[in-house]
């Protein structure tokens, strides 16, 4: 009779348990877009929590910490952008006046015609005979309508922004109440356990997410001193601190991220060394031709990523969520397959938390009998 | 019958902060403790209530932290072959499982309410991210935490040649 019970039980479980994932299947598409919002402040909640606490204790009021932390960040964020954007807007201003002067059109068919002249016979294509100047300017003409798009997507990114930092400040304020409130759910008889999942799981995120602050920091600071270093030898790169901090914090994307700062190192190096006859001509060691110090930016960015790798990242990061190297991959595969770079940037925490939940499950289910 | 689900839920509903703090000064682990380091305890402190006969923690359960009694009574027991040891009966005030704050062992005894009861547990991963975010505060209580427990440890020296006569 026991048995039987338990079979219907269990039977009334997996059609809930499916009717909920059915569910779940249906209404995604609708709330994706707010869970990953809440995903995205509960991490900046993570990072900014223990700022917010620190100050909550010195001050005595919580509002006031929150404000000042955020507004802090903020105030910074802004700072950064909006220099960078002022000096990229120069840096572009600049370089399209000189598109528009003739003699720099002339550089650039020279140039064109230079590179051809030293390719081999089977790399020079067709014979047609392409005017390179116009192609160039029907290319910054696509710029310009890519960037009327961009600037549509860019509404919609500020507006997520801005919920993700009201979101942020809610949990800031309340984050001890809900961490309660949640507590509050779990029955007596699983309270202890349930007490230790949510802290471990804690535990994960906020290692990984120091662990990768920290790479991302040494990156930042490793792809400076390298492009500094280019400098000394001529290239001729401006912008280096920008790039260096965006190289740093795309480096938080995995697999993608790095070559973010490179493709903007590449910019950088382009617009200043046009029409620079060195710069053209320039060599890799004396050996390979690396015209606008193209390659020698690649290679400073490949060395940083190797060093980031293979010594900075499984030392800081690799260990706090104690994941095997080929699960990482697993996990960055499956991520970047479902939600494309944001999959990438959530996958092997996410993967971590996974790997905790399991834990716990497998540790109710051994010792049900004590609880 | 109440539901000690639905009374865990919405028992922030009705705020009883300093009856809360005044539990806390009750407790030597937080002897010495200013009003406002006492504040940051109560906030990292879970508030339970319990069913009469129902099982705070049983025999050889995971340990995750201690529990302080604010209201009801509670019994500490071991059992052996079916009998029951009762080793303690604890009231308002009291205190119990204050080792699980130090390791991560298996209960040592089973804690069952008696009467319906209100429970605050102040448990080892808030403990340990105190020692993160205020060291000087987490060690107050660590050095209150050894105090108790020599405490406990001479009581039972003294027990032992009594014992043995």
């Amino acid at each position: 009779m026991d048995k039987q019970k338990n079979y219907i039980q269990l039977i009334y479980r997996l059609m809930v348990g499916l009717l909920s994932i059915g569910f779940l299947y249906v209404i995604w598409p609708y709330i994706s877009s707010v869970l990953l919002m809440l995903v995205f402040a509960f991490l900046f909640t993570t990072v900014l929590l223990s700022s917010v606490d620190i100050l909550e204790r010195k001050i005595r009021n919580r509002g006031l910490s929150v404000l000042v932390v955020t507004v802090g960040l903020i105030a910074a964020i802004s700072i950064f952008v909006g220099s960078f954007a002022t000096n990229l807007a120069d840096q572009a201003g600049g370089f399209s006046q000189r598109l528009e002067t003739e003699s720099f059109m002339d550089d650039f068919n020279n140039f064109i015609d230079k590179t051809k002249a030293k390719l081999p016979d089977f790399a020079k294509g067709g014979g047609e005979d392409v005017d390179a100047a116009s192609k160039l300017n029907e290319v910054v003409g696509n710029v310009m309508s890519t960037l009327l798009t961009f600037a549509g997507a860019l509404g919609s990114f500020i507006f997520n922004m801005i919920m993700v930092i009201i979101f942020t400040i809610i949990l800031l304020l309340n984050y001890h109440q809900f961490k309660k409130s949640l507590v509050g759910f779990i029955p007596n008889k699983y309270f202890e356990v349930g007490l230790r999942l949510i802290y471990n799981i804690e535990q994960q995120v906020s290692n990984y997410l120091r662990g990768q602050l920290l790479a991302a920091t040494s990156v930042a600071i490793m792809s400076i001193i390298g492009l500094y270093i280019l400098n000394f030898f001529g290239a001729n790169l401006t912008l280096v601190i920008f790039i260096g901090i965006i190289a740093g914090l795309a480096n938080l994307i995995p697999l993608v991220g790095p070559f973010i700062g490179m493709l903007i190192a590449f910019a950088v190096a382009l617009m200043n060394n046009l029409g620079n006859e060195a710069a053209q001509a320039h060599m890799l060691f004396n050996a390979i031709p690396s015209p606008f110090y193209i390659l020698d930016v690649a290679l400073m960015f490949i060395i940083v990523q190797q060093v980031d790798n293979n010594f900075i990242t499984p030392l800081l990061v690799g260990e706090s969520v104690g994941l095997h190297p080929i699960m990482v991959m697993i996990a960055l595969l499956i991520g970047g397959t479902l939600i494309g770079p944001m999959g990438m940037l959530f996958a092997v925490p996410a993967a971590g938390i996974i790997k905790v939940i399991g834990h716990e499950i497998s540790f109710v289910t051994k010792n049900a009998h004590l609880l | 019958m109440k539901s000690p689900l639905w009374s865990n839920i919405f028992k922030n509903w009705n705020s009883q902060e300093s009856e809360k703090v005044t539990a806390l000064k009750h407790v030597p682990v937080f002897d010495g403790l200013s009003d406002k380091e006492l504040d940051e305890i109560e906030k990292l402190t879970h508030e339970r209530t319990y069913q009469s006969g129902e099982h705070v923690f049983k025999n050889k359960a995971p340990s995750e932290g201690m529990f302080i009694i604010i209201s009801g009574s509670v019994e500490i027991y071991l059992e052996n072959a079916g009998d029951k040891n009762i080793l303690a009966e604890l009231n308002d005030r009291d205190f119990f499982g204050e080792i699980a704050l130090l390791d991560t062992k298996p209960r040592s005894a089973g804690a069952i309410a008696t009467t319906p009861s209100t429970l605050l547990g102040f448990f080892r991963p808030d403990l340990l991210s105190l020692m993160e975010r205020n060291p000087a505060l987490s060690s107050k209580i660590l050095t209150n935490l050894g105090a108790v427990l020599a405490e406990r440890l001479r009581k039972t020296n003294e027990l032992l040649p009594k014992s043995d006569n």
